[in-house]
């Protein structure tokens, strides 16, 4: 395992196209989130100030930071594809790593980034949330604090189906506009040919889903209607347009079930293959 | 002897196109096995198979008389078509990756970097070489960590004559050694120089296999003009520069032994003192030697 590590490790940090991006999505990220935070908004029981105030924080930022899944995707496939337009892939089974173990690295890879971002997310709100939040108690602090994982299990996950189908295309234009495809045109309207109760358990949808517009907005905003976590009736599926929600603990198990999902179907594509 | 690579009934296809049809093979340790044959008959396919790129379509092949999986490869050093590595690395930090897969120390790779004249450039990113640089960048990273069988896939390739000199002689200083070669190539002339013994592939059939000097050498016979024939043959008898010796009307008729050649003898008589009033070699020709094979 070590070994596989550093092997990785040597590959990946001497790429300078990824640091770059590492630092572009770090930029981005807090760009975006000290830019909000100037925004005041006040209305009569609610103000953003309390989007960045413990324990909204972690939902909020966290929704921040799924806006830039796809650049962590990208990157992914970035990396993984390189491997196949450099014929290194090749040349590593040659020198005796099996093809396990070179999915194993990408996976390695994988969690890194995704420890990376939730580092980033869990940092950013840690000194926002002092920041902003009044009466602070710890009790206060951690309360939602699963989120991180929540945001964890995304990033991971799209991280793994972009690994898919990086190993399946083995392009990386092609690769980048297959995922995007997939997730923006493909999935949602492969759903529409299902009944509606089933739509839920698609893998982008339950994936994007885990990190839906923090409640404390959806009162205001019109994706109350579609995000509105189970305990208000008041969702499309009464009025017949969307799909219902799941409960946060099933879709969470859920894409655990599809990054392995996502893992495995990667091992058999890159076995049966030539190289 | 110890088996190093058996090869039985290997089949592969692309799709309708039979790269390699029903091969058999059996290489033993401190062989130098030549494969030959004109593109496309199947040697890189074979040799990408038993490597462990190509599913085999049917047949089978083993290593080392049974092992399997992909431990197997650290044991073998390999260069199939191009040499692959990241271009956005130097060759240090390239073969780093190579020491680590095979868990070799990293000390080795100076030694390798030496042998093949690529120390200057060691912090170099490889994209910044030439092509016979790359080249022997692939041989580098073959010979990292020592392995006991050699796998190289026309490793002459882009090479200019210094750099083809040197390839032979690193195949040959490891044949010496001990190793296990196992060398594609198309060109007779390397294969003639450098093997124990040949496999001759057409359009992905083995049509001959064997030692080198019996499908290859063929026989070269000379005839040969000389004062003092039977000193001259006495030499050459001591010098075992023949296999076979006959005095036909007062004119030496000599089979030599490969890989001597007539301009050999020749050399060989006039060190001795011999002037040769006549040297008529009446062999085939390598390549309608081979040519005749292939058809």
């Amino acid at each position: 395992m070590k070994k596989l590590c550093s092997i990785e490790w040597i590959k990946t940090w001497n790429y300078v196209p990824f640091r770059v991006i590492i630092l572009l999505h770090f930029v981005l990220f807090f760009l975006v989130v000290l830019l909000l935070s100037r925004v005041q908004i006040s209305i009569p029981g609610f103000s953003t100030r309390s989007l960045f105030s413990f324990p909204h924080i972690w939902e909020t930022f966290s929704w921040i930071a799924s806006w830039f899944n796809l650049l962590l995707a990208i990157l992914m496939i970035v990396l993984a594809g390189n491997e196949f337009s450099y014929g290194t892939y090749r040349q590593q089974v040659m020198n005796g790593l099996s093809r396990m173990e070179l999915l194993q690295g990408k996976a390695r890879v994988i969690l890194w980034i995704a420890l990376y971002a939730v580092g980033l997310v869990l940092i950013s709100s840690l000194i926002f949330g002092l920041i902003y939040t009044r009466d602070l108690t710890f009790g206060l602090m951690i309360e939602n604090m699963q989120r991180l994982l929540v945001y964890f299990v995304q990033t991971t996950a799209y991280m793994a189906l972009a690994l898919l189908i990086t190993l399946i295309i083995r392009n990386n234009a092609v690769s980048i506009l297959g995922f995007i495809f997939y997730f923006a045109l493909i999935e949602p309207v492969l759903r529409r040919f299902f009944p509606r109760e089933a739509r839920s358990y698609f893998p982008v949808r339950v994936i994007s889903h885990l990190t839906p517009v923090p409640r404390v907005l959806s009162i205001t905003a019109d994706e109350s209607l579609m995000n509105n976590a189970g305990d208000n009736q008041m969702d499309l599926t009464v009025i017949g347009i969307g799909s219902p929600e799941l409960p946060q603990w099933l879709s969470l198990s859920l894409a655990v079930v599809y990054i392995v999902l996502f893992i495995v179907c990667s091992g058999l594509v890159l076995n049966k293959r030539n190289l | 002897m110890e088996e190093i690579l058996c090869i039985e009934q290997l089949t592969k296809d692309y799709g309708r196109l039979r790269a390699v049809d029903h091969l058999d093979l059996l290489v033993e340790k401190g062989n130098i096995f030549g494969i030959l044959g004109p593109n496309g008959s199947g040697k890189t396919t074979t040799l990408s198979v038993i490597m462990g790129l190509l599913p085999a379509g049917s047949g089978r092949f083993s290593w080392f008389g049974g092992l399997n999986g992909s431990e197997v490869n650290r044991r073998i050093g390999s260069l199939i078509e191009i040499p692959y590595f990241y271009p956005y690395l130097t060759l240090y930090q390239n073969l780093q990756l190579v020491a680590r897969i095979r868990e070799v120390d990293e000390a080795d790779i100076t030694r390798v970097l030496g042998i093949t004249n690529l120390l200057i450039r060691k912090h170099s990113r490889f994209d910044t070489l030439s092509l016979g640089m790359k080249q022997r960048m692939g041989l580098a990273s073959v010979l990292l960590g020592d392995p006991e069988v050699l796998v190289l896939d026309e490793p002459t390739n882009g090479l200019d004559p210094e750099g083809i000199a040197e390839v032979r002689k690193i195949i040959m200083e490891e044949g010496e050694r001990g190793k296990t070669i196992l060398l594609a190539s198309h060109i007779l002339d390397e294969v003639e120089k450098v093997c124990t013994h040949v496999a001759v592939l057409k359009m992905g059939k083995l049509i001959a296999s064997g030692r080198v000097e019996e499908l290859l050498g063929g026989e070269s016979l000379v005839v040969v003009e000389c004062e003092r024939c039977n000193e001259l043959r006495e030499a050459l008898i001591r010098e075992e520069m023949v296999s076979h010796t006959e005095i036909r009307a007062g004119m030496l008729h000599l089979i030599l032994r490969a890989p001597h050649t007539p301009a050999d003898l020749n050399a060989f008589a006039h060190k001795k003192g011999f002037m040769l009033s006549r040297l008529e070699p009446r062999k085939k020709s390598l390549e309608d030697q081979f040519l005749e094979l292939v058809r």
